[in-house]
């Protein structure tokens, strides 16, 4: 009970945030920054990760290597990438950008390579036929036919970049991350809110604009100025290309004592728990919350109410909530758990809510017309109707949260994530390698885990 | 697939307001080039942090003729990496992290405070708690600042450690990242006891951020050897003098609001030599 009272005490003392014109007049500077940075982010990785896709779905000489790559990458989460791109091309934005840039061109790539592949095959053929280039096919056939997918993906990676140029912030990249973890550390709760009210407002912001850019896809061309602009802005510190080798160098091989490779098991196990622990959470407060924001089981005027609750949770990101969580109910794995569990229910309470609107109207009838009660029908009609969905989003969300499990870690959640985190900061940059290399496999593993099962199942695919 | 005609305005405002932000958020980052001073951020990395330490910066400034831009990278680790891409000129570091940064890039140890050569941890814990002594804290829960602060970690742990309590068995540890996020850990109960910095620790009760009636100081470490002035190595001996000098010439109360800001009284040079105990220390817990 004690623990409780002070956790409520703790976040009493977020409230109310500091909106005074002085503070307000510091911010903006970081909020630009994170703004920058995701955008020169975004269109560094549109720039590479469109070829590399058109590579792939052209089906062109050794394009599924490519995927390889591009899976592997992508299996590296946005912090630890981060880490690496501050000692590589020294502190700022510049270190931002590189690990952004570097996550979401891998991101891009997969995905958009996906959908390539997945183009009807017809049109491409009579294209090829004529004796059109792979360029051709690509310029002409792929990106037309699958237009209105990359848009909708695309829009979507740049909220999330927005929310990721936050995470890099974390370690020293800039932006509003690095003062968000600064105003935490140094206590400075009610200024942390502020922050993250700024954060809510961009990405709502963000996913408008993302709305605009789905309708009028020349809007995406923002991107080129604001991106442009901050890279050029904000070159690497330095970047001395011998110290980033020698640096470089110095993490290989891989490397553990023997003590650190007896507690490796505790800690992926430790991870796994915060992952899973943040699933459960998600998951039970977002199908009674997804309820309430489905418009053929609730009024109106409650869905548009619970929406929004929804969006703040998915808007701050599980670094965000974890630093919250780490001074409010302390450090450890619950922590852990409990940001993404918070960060998670968002995102599951929106897909399950629209998995609920869209349930076959039928059967749902054929109950109302025995006159069951509107409880009855939501447990015996729709939650049943939506079970295939919600299963399929929750294995994406598990396997998404043994990513975040890693990053939440850093910040003092334990698992792997925190080892990786201590190994860096000690410059045992061999066992942090180790560290890396073993959080990359725990993904892997995770990832190829629920495709067996989805396949199995026979679950399709989708695109996170 | 239909697209509807785009409206010239609503593109232009909206790549104006991308255009201003990707203008303007750097600028006033990257216009001053000069000397880049950095600090470890033992009492939080923030925009308002850096800007409570403009007499510093502007003293600085006027001393050694240059411009001076202040940094506080979020983490010990990046400030000693950032000497050593040469990304800082300058920077405070904490014991721990100046011999990593020695031993890694050769770095050069200028000036610190007369107090820092003879520095202390403060172990404390709750007015009203049982534990008096270090052997109390067999089976508690307690709180370490950075895992790589000197005063917040290294020397605390080594005294527990000589005291016969092995950290790693006897208790339960965390590391709160910072001093002041320590003492605010000890004042609210989250955890029974910690270690941190005594200069902080001070500076806390004093400006009434912690309440000095809560909390209770119930060991000191002997005292060791702490933060210190560092130049990159090879930064020319001019800008190190001039940068020395500054620091050698404040005096009370002449330069009260910079001492304030280092939380110091005068300021002496530094020698390597004086971190060999230090370095042992760290060698021996596998710090570095």
């Amino acid at each position: 009970m004690h623990a409780l009272t002070l956790a409520w005490h703790t976040f009493l003392a977020f409230f109310p945030p500091d909106l005074s014109p002085s503070y307000l007049r510091y911010v903006w500077l970081p909020v630009l920054q994170t703004i920058g940075m995701a955008s020169a982010g975004m269109l560094v990785a549109l720039c590479l990760g469109i070829p590399l896709a058109a590579y792939v779905g052209t089906r062109a000489p050794g394009w599924q290597s490519v995927v390889g790559v591009l899976s592997a990458l992508r299996a590296i989460p946005d912090l630890t990438l981060a880490i690496l791109a501050v000692v590589i091309v020294g502190l700022g934005p510049a270190a931002g950008i590189t690990a952004l840039a570097v996550f979401y061109t891998a991101m891009v790539g997969k995905v958009f390579a996906e959908l390539f592949l997945a183009a009807p095959q017809a049109p491409l053929e009579s294209l090829r036929s004529t004796g059109a280039p792979r360029l051709a096919v690509a310029i002409f056939g792929l990106i037309p036919l699958t237009l209105a997918d990359l848009l909708t993906f695309g829009s979507y990676a740049f909220e999330c970049a927005m929310r990721a140029s936050v995470i890099v912030g974390a370690v020293g990249a800039g932006g509003i991350g690095t003062e968000l973890v600064g105003a935490v550390s140094g206590l400075d709760y009610p200024r942390a809110t502020t922050l993250i009210v700024i954060l809510a407002l961009l990405v709502t912001f963000v996913d408008t604009l993302g709305w605009f850019m789905r309708k009028n896809p020349r809007l995406a061309l923002v991107l080129f100025p604001a991106g442009l602009a901050t890279m050029l802005l904000n070159p690497p510190q330095v970047f001395v290309l011998r110290h980033a080798l020698v640096t470089f160098a110095a993490m290989f091989p891989p490397l553990l004592d023997a003590r650190a490779l007896a507690a490796l098991p505790v800690l992926l196990w430790q991870t796994l728990e915060i992952a899973v622990g943040g699933t459960i959470l998600a998951l039970l407060l977002a199908i009674p919350l997804a309820l309430c924001a489905a418009r053929n089981v609730v009024h109106a005027v409650v869905v548009a109410a619970v929406r929004r609750v929804l969006d703040i949770s998915r808007a701050v990101p599980e670094i965000v909530w974890g630093l919250i969580f780490v001074v409010t109910a302390g450090i450890g794995p619950l922590a852990g758990a409990l940001a993404l569990g918070i960060h998670s229910a968002g995102v599951l309470g929106k897909l399950f809510a629209e998995a609920f609107e869209n349930v076959a109207a039928a059967p749902v009838r054929a109950l109302e017309a025995t006159g069951a009660k509107r409880l009855a029908i939501v447990a015996f009609g729709i939650v049943p109707l939506a079970i295939g969905p919600l299963a399929v989003h929750t294995m994406f969300r598990l396997e998404w949260n043994v990513r975040a499990a890693t990053v939440v870690g850093m910040i003092g959640a334990g698992g792997i994530g925190e080892a990786l985190y201590n190994a860096q900061q000690h410059m045992h940059y061999q066992s942090m390698t180790a560290y890396v290399v073993a959080t990359w496999l725990l993904v892997v593993l995770a990832d190829v885990a629920g495709e067996r099962v989805r396949r199995r199942l026979g679950w399709n695919n989708e695109t996170t | 697939m239909h697209f509807s005609p785009i409206s010239r305005t609503r593109f232009l405002k909206g790549s104006g307001v991308l255009f201003a932000a990707g203008m303007l958020a750097p600028a006033a980052v990257a216009a001053a080039a000069p000397l880049r001073v950095g600090m470890i951020p033992d009492a939080g990395a923030t925009q308002v942090s850096v800007d409570e330490k403009r007499p510093l910066r502007d003293y600085l400034a006027g001393k050694t003729g240059h411009d001076v831009d202040l940094v506080i990278p979020t983490n010990y680790n990046a400030t000693v990496e950032a000497l050593g891409n040469a990304s800082l000129d300058f920077a405070y570091l904490g014991g721990l992290t100046y011999v990593q940064a020695h031993a890694r890039y050769g770095v050069i140890p200028l000036v610190q405070r007369s107090s820092d050569q003879r520095f202390h941890s403060l172990f404390i814990t709750q007015s009203g708690s049982d534990i008096h002594s270090l052997a109390d804290l067999r089976g508690k829960s307690f709180a370490f600042g950075d895992t790589n602060s000197t005063s917040g970690h290294l020397m605390p742990y080594y005294y527990m450690q000589k005291n016969g309590i092995d950290p790693d068995h006897a208790l339960r540890y965390r590391f709160t990242g910072n001093h002041p996020a320590t003492a605010k850990a000890v004042e609210a109960g989250i955890v029974d006891a910690g270690a941190l910095d005594e200069s902080v620790f001070h500076a806390l009760v004093e400006n009434k951020q912690i309440d000095g009636s809560k909390v209770r100081v119930f060991y000191t470490t002997p005292p060791f050897v702490d933060y210190v002035w560092v130049a990159r190595k090879d930064l020319g001996s001019p800008e190190r003098q001039a940068f020395a000098d500054a620091f050698l010439g404040l005096r009370e109360p002449r330069d009260g609001a910079v001492l304030d800001i280092l939380r110091g009284k005068h300021f002496v040079h530094a020698d390597d030599a004086e971190y060999d105990t230090l370095r042992g220390v760290a060698r021996a817990l596998g710090m570095m």
